[in-house]
C-alpha cells in the first residue's frame, strides 16, 4: 500500500489510480511535513536562575512547520539543564510554568503548529516595521522563554504532552465534521491508531504520520464531473476501472477546514464548498475575493472583444495582499478541495496567512 | 522548504544617499484600513444551546445570547459560572456531541461551520465522553 498518497483497497487488488495526481499529491504532503523554520529560543535575562552561565542562555533549533512547542520542551529544557542553570539554583523550577512569548509580547500558544506560529509571526512584523531586506535568509522566530507566572487565560492549555495531543486529536475531529458532518473516521480509528498518528507528529515520522492520516483525509483526486473552463483538470479516463464519482475525495466535502489568520488577528472560518454553483472547483481566489474582498478584490471582466482588441484580457486589480501556506505564498488558481488535503497541516485545517504587500 | 518572507522585494530603492525609506505607499494604506475594517468585531450574538450529557445537571434556563467575537473559552467559563462550578471541577464541552473545540475558536466560526437550526449546540459533561 502506498504510504505517500490516500488510497482505497476495497479488498482486493490495486485501486484504480491517476498516477499524476498520486505523484502530485505525495509531492506536495511530502514538501510540507519536511518543512522547517528556525527557532531562537533565549531566557528571559531577568529569570535566570542565580549562577547561570549568562551569554550561552540562548538555544537555537531547525524545527518541524508541524511539530508543537509542548514537543521541543524536552530538548530546550536539557539544554539549559546541562550548559546553562546551575544545578542547584536549578533544582526549584518547574516545567510546568514554563512558556514562551514573542519579542513583541504575543504569547506563544501550546496547541498553534509551529508553522503557523511563525508564518503568522513573521507576517505581523511585515506589516508593522521595515521591509525585510530582499533575499535575506529566514529569520529565525525569537522567542523569550519565561520560567515562571504563566499567563493561563491566554495560553488555555497547560504545557504538557497530553494537553497538546488532546488538542491535536480534537482539530483532527474538528476537520473531520466540518468536512462530512460527522466525526466517524476520527473516532472509527482504534487506539492503536489514534496513539499512532501522534506518535507519527512526535518523531516527526511521515510514513507512520500517513499511515493513519490516510483514512481520514480525502483522496485528491479530482472529481470526474465536467469543470466548464478548467481543461487543466479533465483526466484521462482510466483504462482499467469504471469512473466513478469518488465520494470520499476531496471534491466531495461539504466543506474544507480552512482558517485565515490576518495580521494580528482576527481568526476566520467560512464555508467552504469544494465546486462552486457552476460545478467549477472553488479556487483560493474565488474564496479571498468573496470573503476579503477589501484585500482581495475581484477581478472585473475583461471588455468585450473589439476589432483592434480581439483577445482582451481583464484589467489588472492591485495586488494588495498575499495568501501565505506553508510558508510560500500560494497562487490565487489553486484549489480549496486540493489545498484541504495536501497542503493542509497535521491536523488536517488548511491555514492561511494573510500578509499585505508593502509595495 | 524554504520559509519564503512574504513582503514584497521592491520595497527599498537604492539611491545616491544609500536606501531611503519610501513613504507608505497608497497601495499600502488601502490594505492597513482594510485590516482595521476586518478587526473590528462583531457585535451580533449567536445563540447558544446547553445540552446535559449523562449525570451532568440540567439548567433552568438552556438558551444563552453570546456574543459573536467570544472564544469558546469564555463560552466554558460563563457555563462554569451558570451550573456554580469552581475551576477545579471537571467540565467537558463538545459541539454537536462531535468534538471538543480549540479554545480560541471563536463563536461565530463554530456557528457558521457547525450551527444547525439557528443555533450552536453545545454539550457539556461531567466525564470525558467523545475525547
Amino acid at each position: 500500500m502506498s504510504a505517500y498518497g490516500t488510497t482505497r483497497q476495497p479488498g482486493g487488488g490495486p485501486p484504480p489510480k491517476d498516477k499524476i495526481t498520486d505523484y502530485h499529491t505525495a509531492l506536495f504532503r511530502r514538501l510540507a511535513w519536511e518543512g522547517t523554520v528556525p527557532v531562537e529560543i533565549r531566557v528571559d535575562p531577568k529569570e535566570l536562575p542565580a549562577n547561570s552561565d549568562r551569554g550561552l542562555e540562548c538555544y537555537y533549533l531547525q524545527a518541524p512547520r508541524v511539530t508543537y512547542l509542548p514537543l521541543l520542551m524536552a530538548e530546550i529544557r536539557r539544554f539549559l539543564m546541562d550548559v546553562v542553570f546551575d544545578e542547584a539554583a536549578a533544582s526549584s523550577l518547574k516545567e510546568e510554568d514554563w512558556w514562551f512569548e514573542t519579542e513583541e509580547g504575543a504569547i506563544a500558544k501550546w496547541h498553534w503548529p509551529l508553522g503557523l506560529i511563525y508564518d503568522n509571526h513573521t507576517i505581523s512584523m511585515s506589516v508593522k516595521g521595515p521591509p525585510p531586506t530582499p533575499n535575506a535568509t529566514a529569520t529565525p522566530l525569537r522567542l523569550i522563554l519565561h520560567l515562571a507566572s504563566p499567563p493561563t487565560e491566554k495560553l488555555m492549555l497547560s504545557p504538557s504532552q497530553e494537553a497538546c495531543k488532546q488538542a491535536f486529536m480534537g482539530q483532527l475531529k474538528e476537520a473531520d465534521f466540518i468536512r462530512w458532518g460527522s466525526t466517524k473516521r476520527v473516532t472509527g480509528l482504534r487506539k492503536l491508531e489514534q496513539d499512532g498518528i501522534w506518535e507519527g507528529i512526535k518523531d516527526h515520522n511521515f510514513d507512520d504520520y500517513w499511515k493513519v492520516a490516510s483514512k481520514v483525509t480525502p483522496s485528491a483526486a479530482a472529481s470526474n464531473a465536467p469543470s466548464p473552463g478548467s481543461s487543466a483538470h479533465t483526466r484521462p479516463p482510466s483504462n482499467d476501472a469504471p469512473s466513478t464519482f469518488d465520494r470520499d475525495g476531496a471534491y466531495s466535502v461539504r466543506s474544507v477546514p480552512v482558517r485565515i489568520y490576518l495580521p494580528d488577528g482576527p481568526i476566520l472560518q467560512e464555508v467552504v464548498p469544494p465546486l462552486l454553483d457552476d460545478g467549477s472547483p472553488n479556487t483560493l481566489y474565488h474564496f479571498l475575493s468573496t470573503h476579503l474582498s477589501m484585500l482581495f478584490p475581484p477581478r472585473p471582466p475583461a471588455p468585450p472583444p473589439s476589432r483592434a482588441k480581439p483577445n482582451p484580457q481583464p484589467p489588472a486589480v492591485p495586488q494588495l495582499a498575499y495568501a501565505m501556506i506553508q510558508g510560500v505564498i500560494a497562487p490565487q488558481e489553486a484549489e480549496m478541495a486540493w489545498l484541504g488535503v495536501c497542503m493542509a497541516g497535521a491536523d488536517g485545517w488548511l491555514s492561511i496567512c494573510v500578509g499585505i504587500n508593502r509595495g | 522548504m524554504a520559509s519564503v518572507i512574504g513582503a514584497s522585494e521592491a520595497a527599498s530603492r537604492p539611491s545616491a544617499v544609500g536606501f531611503i525609506r519610501p513613504e507608505r505607499s497608497e497601495q499600502f494604506e488601502e490594505a492597513s484600513k482594510a485590516l482595521e475594517n476586518y478587526k473590528k468585531k462583531d457585535p451580533s450574538k449567536v445563540v447558544v444551546r446547553f445540552k446535559a450529557v449523562g449525570n451532568a445537571p440540567i439548567m433552568k434556563q438552556n438558551f444563552y445570547k453570546i456574543t459573536s467575537s467570544n472564544r469558546f473559552q469564555a463560552v466554558i467559563q460563563f457555563l462554569r459560572k451558570e451550573l456554580g462550578w469552581q475551576a477545579g471541577e471537571p467540565l467537558f464541552t463538545y459541539i454537536n456531541l462531535s468534538f471538543s473545540p480549540a479554545p480560541d475558536d471563536t463563536v461565530a466560526n463554530l456557528f457558521k461551520a457547525c450551527g444547525t437550526d439557528g443555533h450552536l449546540i453545545v454539550n457539556y459533561s461531567t466525564t470525558q465522553a467523545w475525547g
